[in-house]
């Protein structure tokens, strides 16, 4: 330790500037993990934590696979032998109005954002079974339930709810209050009857909890006669025989399931998504490697004396490796604390980010709370540590290698050993090669891993082509430089060549940091680029119609068949679709079914299938045959082509349906199976429509129509009637949002890059402070030396961009053909945008000659006398 | 009197450029324990090149050299570390003092090395500056001090341990006369007092003839050997 103290830490602390800056990097990089993975975590904690809340002391569920089972199973089950008690259950999503107004305008938009601004979970329950399950209060504990009256007011008043105490005190609620919430776009009324204390109640969706009898969440909601679930408490031992004897009869859309099987099929669902954001977090520290290894590196070539004198009077070579790796490991362990503090205050804000795409694209309802998970933040500072030896391990090792008497004999200035370019160069090549091989098997092996892979490989070889870059590019831009600067620049030049080791390491930092600015530049570009295409060519229709709450309450939500004959007839209109949906779970996998009108789709519609099949004969064919069609990601999911035969758990029975095509679909990763509505009525014994589409004659006047509709649907009905440009502008506003968080980490590591740059640059110049006080004592003005020093980090900048460019490249390639198609199974048609390249080269540029000011300023500050003094 | 250190039949080479610089070339010689002997030449001769096979920092390319009975051929690279750590001194006319350590810590550093607390090496150190007659100045940074004291305090450094040996590499070539006198006395006296062999290669006539011993290397060979400053 006293080793440690002497060496390492007096440094650290004598160094602070630089030390600064490396472990700014190291922060920065551990601080975005910890921010993606508490925001990720936080998110699904809080779906898993409304899970548990909602299933009480529940040991195993009965559960349907789709849009409910019907309600007379429910006897049966409880007679079940080994069962000791079930209750019925029926859950529902519903928007509830959070702001009290004087009277609900019809104006959609304006009106849901403002009155009915939350989501709640509303739970219909049987009271009288529920005792044993606790979720009306504790059984020892009488204040933490509704009391008997009120319990019985559930029962015996429709419209009487229960909330949380929670929810109750943020919206200024009590009992005999009115809570208004939304069903098919009706705002409907109920009446707080009791006030709910149970404290897993308060923490599930941050309080968002409405219990009610079940009839009345029936009724109001439109799901008379069905459940959603049975939760049952067994005699102990009896689990897997109660299994067993409901799986002997129960139907193809109903399973048992443990209470966690639900977290468990929404963190598949969301996997591929949670993946690739820890993955691109993971980029900020990437970078910071290069940071840390430069500063060791440095460390060792500025004490190459020291370590000599060192070694001749008895430290042995496990001692040198351990003094640097230990620099290594406090700046990976100051930074890592450092990073878990920003890391925590960075985390709110991610979690809007991520909780927003959460919602948006696979309708996970969440509390917006940070929970501070100890392994994330352990893994955190772990991450840090462990980055940072990594880094510190190379140049540690080459001090610790070296024969004291070489050290000895070299004297003071010297620069570290040649760098291999030419080796470093061929065995980039081969890494590249290795990270081709990769792409390819993990294409033909459907080996989602096998991208990241490829990736990391890809990125590893161009970077070890950076040494060769950093020598070739100078030499080439000299005469550009001289003319352009004057000696000044040149002399910038000139240095930049005589330091290759360091500033390719600089250049390799900000290579990485300018690959994945320009992959995920192109690859969402691309993306945006085929999602804009897809809503153009697939979304024909004029008018889209939903109910206000359509997506929280999905399968709750219907509109009267009245409103939709009355569409159909409305002056204008040519066509109507009609749209019903129904979550679904294939092989323990969430995904939809969702019947159409497959006559109307042909007639408008216009899918596109992966195949190249004409929509129309595929609708045709489909319609007489009762055949579906399914999306991409489901097909690539679960290994299914055209043809193919396809089992659906439906509530008639397990239907086995055929593929008529496979088409192209970028609304989820979830996947989805399409039918006629005729098909979806019999096999879900459910006929009615939860939102339309109206195709209106050429010449008719949308906004005609639209009002007409709205004047059909009656003014209390909230509805969003949205044109097919706003619809088209809604879906691109969700895919921007969804990757805002991209560039936020993105920048992050730019940040990192460019303090490489400084710190660099700044420990290049200190250590050519002879031969700046040489250049001043000649006659170099300040100017002159600030100049010759821009040009080395504009330099810098400009070989980073070089590499980073032909990287970035290789990178959106294996983004888009690789890791997103075996992630998420869509094709994304790749466009090549030459401007991206010109706009990460000129943001390069310029953040280096940014972070170039810092050690040109210093460079021009030194005194002649001084600096031709030092030895 | 038993042998300190030997050389047998050693030859050195170094690649120089295009061509390569014989600096030793089968040179033998012994050392007897508690000897000050002095090894005198021109520059390039090979004197430094022979304190360095000592110390074992350099390797020979043939021939063998012996440090109190143990070849050094046979040892790895941890091994000539610690013999370098526990049974040799190094002294070198740069003084090789760490900057950024105190004084008392840069004499105090061998003990540490070998794994001795630091509060025990420190006081250790300081016994070492007050026989070198720095004891005032434990605190100071090696930059503050004259040349004359940078060479005491790398003294003291040096028999921190009671070495066998001690290697001083021209010790008084960065000196003025007075302080160049005034270390070679030390050498003299405290290099038998911790029971050390002591080899300085210099260039100081004068500072040769207060050894007991003059060793003179000439183009790599052993040009003379004589004691008490008779030939």
């Amino acid at each position: 330790m006293t080793l440690q103290r002497w060496f390492v830490l007096r440094r650290l602390v004598r160094e602070r500037g630089r030390t600064l800056l490396t472990v700014a990097g190291v922060a920065l990089g551990v601080a975005v993990f910890v921010a993606i993975r508490l925001a990720s975590q936080s998110a699904l904690g809080s779906f898993r934590d409304t899970v548990d809340a909602v299933a009480g002391r529940a040991q195993l569920q009965v559960v349907s696979r789709t849009d409910g089972f019907v309600e007379s199973h429910y006897a049966r089950i409880r007679a079940t032998p080994g069962v000791v008690a079930a209750a019925p259950i029926v859950q529902v999503s519903a928007l509830a109005r959070t702001m009290m107004r004087p009277a609900a305008t019809r104006s959609v938009e304006s009106s849901t954002a403002t009155e009915f601004g939350e989501t709640v979970l509303v739970l219909g329950l049987d009271p009288l079974v529920e005792a044993p399950f606790l979720r009306l209060g504790s059984a020892s504990d009488a204040s933490s339930g509704p009391r008997f009256a009120e319990t019985l007011r559930l029962i015996a008043e429709p419209g009487a709810v229960a909330i949380t105490r929670t929810f109750a005190e943020r919206h200024a609620l009590d009992v005999d209050d009115t809570l208004h919430v939304l069903a098919s776009g009706l705002p409907t009324p109920l009446a707080v009857a009791a006030i709910l204390e149970s404290e897993e109640l308060q923490q599930a969706m941050g309080g968002n909890i409405v219990l009610a009898d079940i009839a009345t969440v029936q009724h109001v909601f439109d799901r008379q006669g069905r459940l959603d679930r049975v939760d049952l408490i067994l005699e102990p031992g009896a689990r897997d025989q109660v299994i067993a004897s409901l799986e002997s009869w129960l139907p193809a859309d109903a399973e048992a399931m443990l209470p966690q099987g639900r977290s468990r099929q929404v963190e598949n669902l969301v996997a591929a998504f949670s993946l690739n954001l820890t993955a691109l977090s993971f980029i900020a520290i990437f970078v910071s490697m290069f940071l840390v290894f430069n500063a060791v590196a440095l460390s060792v070539v500025r004490q190459r004396r020291d370590i000599g004198i060192l070694r001749a009077i008895g430290l042995t070579r496990g001692q040198t490796l351990g003094l640097f790796l230990a620099e290594g490991a406090w700046v990976g362990a100051i930074g890592g604390v450092l990073g878990l503090v920003l890391g925590v205050l960075l985390a709110r804000g991610t979690l809007a980010f991520v909780g927003r795409t959460l919602t948006d694209l696979y309708l996970i309802q969440h509390a917006n709370e940070v929970r501070l998970d100890p392994w994330t933040l352990g893994g955190g500072l772990l991450l840090g540590v462990v980055t940072a030896l990594l880094s510190a391990l190379a140049p540690a090792w080459e001090a610790a290698s070296t024969r004291p008497g070489a050290t000895m004999r070299q004297g003071m200035w010297v620069e570290a050993k040649g760098v291999p370019v030419g080796r470093l160069a061929g065995i980039g090549s081969l890494v590249l090669l290795a990270s081709f091989v990769m792409a390819l098997l993990t294409v033909s092996a459907n080996a989602p891993w096998g991208g990241f892979v490829a990736a990391f490989l890809c990125i590893v070889g161009f970077a070890l082509f950076a040494p060769a870059m950093t020598r070739v590019i100078p030499p080439i831009l000299a005469p550009l430089a001289a003319r352009l600067g004057g000696i000044a620049s040149q002399l910038g030049v000139r240095a930049l060549r005589e330091v290759v080791a360091r500033a390719s390491v600089v250049v390799a930092a900000m290579m990485v940091a300018v690959a994945m600015l320009v992959a995920l530049t192109l690859m969402v570009g691309s993306f945006r680029q085929t999602v804009d295409t897809w809503i153009t060519q697939t979304l024909r229709g004029d008018l889209y119609i939903e109910p206000v709450g359509h997506r929280a309450s999905l399968g709750a939500t219907a509109l009267p068949d009245s409103l939709v004959e009355g569409a159909r007839r409305l002056p204008g209109v040519v066509a109507v679709d009609t749209y019903r949906a129904a979550a679904i779970t294939l092989r323990d996998r969430p995904a939809f079914a969702i019947g159409i009108d497959f006559e109307v789709q042909a007639a408008h519609g216009r899918l596109r299938y992966v195949g190249g099949e004409d929509h129309g004969a595929v609708m045709r064919a489909a319609l007489v045959r009762g055949d579906v069609v399914i999306t991409e990601s489901l097909a690539h999911k679960f290994r299914l082509k055209r043809g193919d035969r396809l089992t659906l758990p439906a509530p008639s029975g397990a239907e086995t349906v055929t593929i008529a095509g496979v088409f192209y679909d970028y609304s989820t990763d979830a996947g989805a199976v399409l039918m006629d509505r005729s098909l979806f009525a019999r096999l879900w014994q459910d006929p009615r429509t939860e939102s339309l589409a109206l195709y209106l004659e050429s010449d008719a006047d949308l906004g005609s129509v639209r009002r007409a509709f709205l004047h059909l649907a009656g003014p209390s009905r909230l509805l969003h009637v949205t044109p097919n440009h706003a619809l088209r502008e809604r879906v691109l506003e969700v895919f921007d949002q969804t990757f805002q968080i991209t560039w936020a980490l993105q920048a992050i590591a730019v940040i990192v890059a460019a303090l490489g740059v400084v710190s660099t640059l700044t420990a290049l110049v200190l250590q050519r402070a002879r031969e700046i006080g040489v250049l001043r004592s000649v006659g170099a003005t300040r100017g002159q030396i600030v100049q010759m020093v821009l040009t080395e980090s504009g330099l810098l900048g400009l070989v980073g961009s070089l590499l980073g460019s032909l990287a970035g490249l290789s990178l959106a390639l294996v983004l888009v053909h690789v890791i997103n198609k075996q992630f998420f199974g869509w094709s994304i048609r790749f466009e090549l945008d030459p401007w991206v390249f010109m706009h990460a080269a000129a943001l390069m540029v310029a953040t280096s000659l940014l972070a170039g000011l810092i050690p040109a300023r210093l460079a021009a500050g030194r005194v002649a006398a001084d600096a031709v003094r030092v030895e | 009197m038993s042998e300190a250190l030997r050389f047998e039949t050693v030859e050195k080479s170094f690649a120089l450029g295009e061509g390569t610089v014989h600096a030793l070339r089968g040179v033998s010689l012994t050392f007897a324990a508690g000897e000050f002997a002095a090894i005198v030449g021109r520059s390039g001769s090979g004197k430094s090149t022979l304190l360095n096979l000592a110390a074992g920092i350099d390797t020979p390319d043939t021939g063998e050299v012996w440090v109190a009975g143990q070849a050094l051929s046979a040892l790895s690279d941890d091994e000539l570390t610690v013999l370098r750590r526990d049974r040799i001194g190094m002294v070198y006319q740069f003084f090789h003092l760490l900057p950024t350590l105190s004084v008392c810590e840069n004499v105090a550093l061998p003990s540490l090395l070998a794994g001795v607390r630091e509060r025990e090496a420190l006081q250790r150190a300081d016994t070492l500056l007050d026989e070198v007659g720095l004891a005032d100045r434990r605190e100071a940074r090696p930059h503050t001090l004259s040349g004359g004291e940078m060479q005491r305090a790398a003294l003291a450094r040096a028999l921190l341990h009671d070495p066998a040996l001690v290697l001083a590499d021209e010790p008084t070539g960065n000196l003025d006369s007075r302080s160049a006198e005034h270390m070679v006395a030390l050498l003299a006296s405290l290099g038998p007092r911790h029971g050390a062999t002591v080899l300085m290669v210099t260039h100081s006539r004068e500072a040769a003839q207060a050894a007991d011993r003059i060793v003179e290397l000439g183009d790599g060979r052993l040009m003379a050997d004589s004691r008490n400053g008779v030939r």
